[in-house]
């Protein structure tokens, strides 16, 4: 049953297999739990999209031309994408480390880059699906657009991928279910409700204005905005080069992180 | 011929401040079958945990078949097939795809992980517990589940962290007969356990570690040959109290 022991095994280049099995593994986590993982995210922004896009936006004029509902459905498919992106990408290594089968893939011949790709690989795909939800959600309100679907393309890829590394910095670093949670209830969650899902900057009063241009989540949402309804309030390259400098950024921190064995090999 | 593992100065310190290896020395010969003995917290399984990537060593060198286990630890990895002392295992996950997912790991082909998680499946008696989730099985199956997946990419070297913790003495008897068979197809294996009985009946060489230093080594007929034999050996390197020493050798 064995292979001749004393044949050299062939240089191992990218481990391919390797890193297509650590999507094939995700997804199979992913779909034990549909309802959390894609049926939850869909109810909540139908809940949104129906309560304040069509019974509360019927009774605001239009924004740039847009009526209300075409102008939050963005947002709030942002704000999904963000919370799909990162909770898949914390549970993922947490419970990884929690039931320390992340041991299987630091024995295995697998690059650091190779792990952090196949994470971020099934991050991007249910940010995908949640985003393709809702777009159908949308649609079936007659709010559904599109003025570039490369542009939606984009914005939905790279936001998810910051907050895929961002999800794996939090998942590294907690050491229980509580620390998991903080970045999205004091960081993430007041950042893109003040970030433009429900208004523009001109509606904010002169003073808080700084909080928009000074937020990511704005350009995210802003960014997102303008690929579906062509709405726009800030210099689009300005968003899209801050969001590659983070996806650049997060990226070096966890190659980083992995490399050091934070959380991982201690 | 070189070694099948070399390790050289190995120190580990933990975050803490825990030294739990302390410049161990240590080669293993390949084709041997290496008992690893030593007292609970002795350093062996971090030892493990540095030699297969778990754990990264402090300082140190360690050589897989010659390659170094740090620097090039891709291709020493491929060398490696762990089964650990404690189930680290998605719970949910079933025995074949837990056997399966680690083939794909180490690169292999889905035509050939097929053919070697169907043969493992049967050889550890498996097959009516194949789409069973992990969480859903016996102690001892769980122990056969993770050996399976130790072996699914035929590795040179076979470390196992006390295999036969917790199992009954069928499946020991079974493992013992596996284990024999896989030495004599030319497997390098290194093995803890607290059963001294079972490392003499395995091993053709004997490593006992004690506060993270290797205390005593030579081939199991020198300890067996020695005063008292493999018990006394062992607790005269782990500095046990006299009279546990004299209890044994009595």
């Amino acid at each position: 049953m064995t292979n001749d022991n004393s044949a050299p095994l062939p240089r191992l280049g990218i481990n391919w297999i390797g890193l297509y099995t650590i999507i094939r593994r995700e997804y199979s986590r992913v779909m034990r739990v549909p309802i959390q993982a894609f049926l939850a995210p869909w109810i909540s922004a139908l809940l949104f999209i129906f309560v304040f896009g069509y019974v509360v936006g019927g009774r605001i004029s239009t924004i740039g031309g847009h009526r209300y509902i075409e102008f939050v459905l963005p947002g709030i498919l942002m704000m999904s994408v963000v919370n799909a992106a990162f909770l898949q990408s914390t549970s993922q290594i947490y419970f990884q480390r929690f039931l320390r089968y992340i041991e299987e893939t630091l024995v295995a011949p697998l690059s650091y880059v190779e792990m952090i790709i196949g994470s971020l690989a099934m991050t991007v795909f249910r940010s995908i699906v949640t985003a393709v939800g809702i777009l159908a959600i949308g649609a079936a309100f007659g709010a559904t657009s599109m003025s570039g679907i490369l542009e939606f393309l984009f914005w939905v890829t790279s936001v998810s991928i910051i907050f895929g590394l961002l999800g794996i910095i939090v998942g590294l670093w907690a050491n229980n279910f509580e620390q998991l949670t903080m970045l999205n209830v004091f960081f993430i969650a007041p950042l893109t409700f003040v970030g433009g899902v429900f208004n523009t900057v001109q509606m904010l009063p002169e003073w808080l204005r700084w909080i928009a241009w000074g937020n990511p989540f704005f350009y995210f949402i802003n960014g997102l905005r303008h690929s579906m309804i062509g709405f726009n309030e800030a210099p689009e390259p300005l968003g899209a080069l801050l969001t590659l400098a983070m996806v650049a950024i997060l990226g070096v921190v966890v190659w980083r992180l992995f490399e050091r064995g934070y959380g991982l090999r201690e | 011929m070189t070694p099948a593992v070399s390790i050289s100065h190995l120190e580990k310190v933990y975050r803490s401040g825990t030294k739990a290896v302390n410049d161990l020395s240590l080669t293993i010969q390949e084709g041997d079958f290496f008992g690893f003995l030593g007292p609970n917290g002795a350093g062996k399984s971090t030892t493990i945990h540095c030699i297969t990537g778990i754990a990264k060593p402090t300082s140190g060198k360690i050589e897989i078949f010659g390659v170094d286990a740090v620097k090039d630890y891709r291709e020493a990895r491929r060398l490696i097939g762990l089964s650990p002392q404690e189930f680290n295992v998605d719970t949910f996950a079933t025995v074949s795809q837990i056997i399966d997912w680690m083939g794909g790991y180490f690169g292999l082909r889905a035509a050939e992980r097929k053919e070697r998680v169907d043969m493992l499946i049967e050889k550890f008696d498996l097959v009516p517990h194949a789409k069973k989730q992990f969480r859903e099985l016996s102690g001892g199956l769980k122990r056969r589940v993770v050996l399976a997946r130790a072996l699914v990419h035929d590795p040179r070297l076979l470390i196992l962290d006390e295999p036969t913790a917790g199992v009954d003495v069928e499946l020991r008897r079974d493992l013992w007969r596996y284990l024999l068979e896989l030495n004599a197809e030319g497997k390098t294996i290194l093995l803890t356990s607290h059963y001294l009985e079972e490392v003499e009946r395995l091993c053709r060489t004997i490593g006992i570690i004690s506060g993270g230093k290797i205390t005593k080594q030579g081939t199991k007929a020198e300890f067996i040959g020695s005063a008292g034999g493999l018990e006394n050996a062992y607790l005269m390197a782990t500095g046990a109290e006299p009279d546990h020493i004299a209890a044994a050798g009595a």
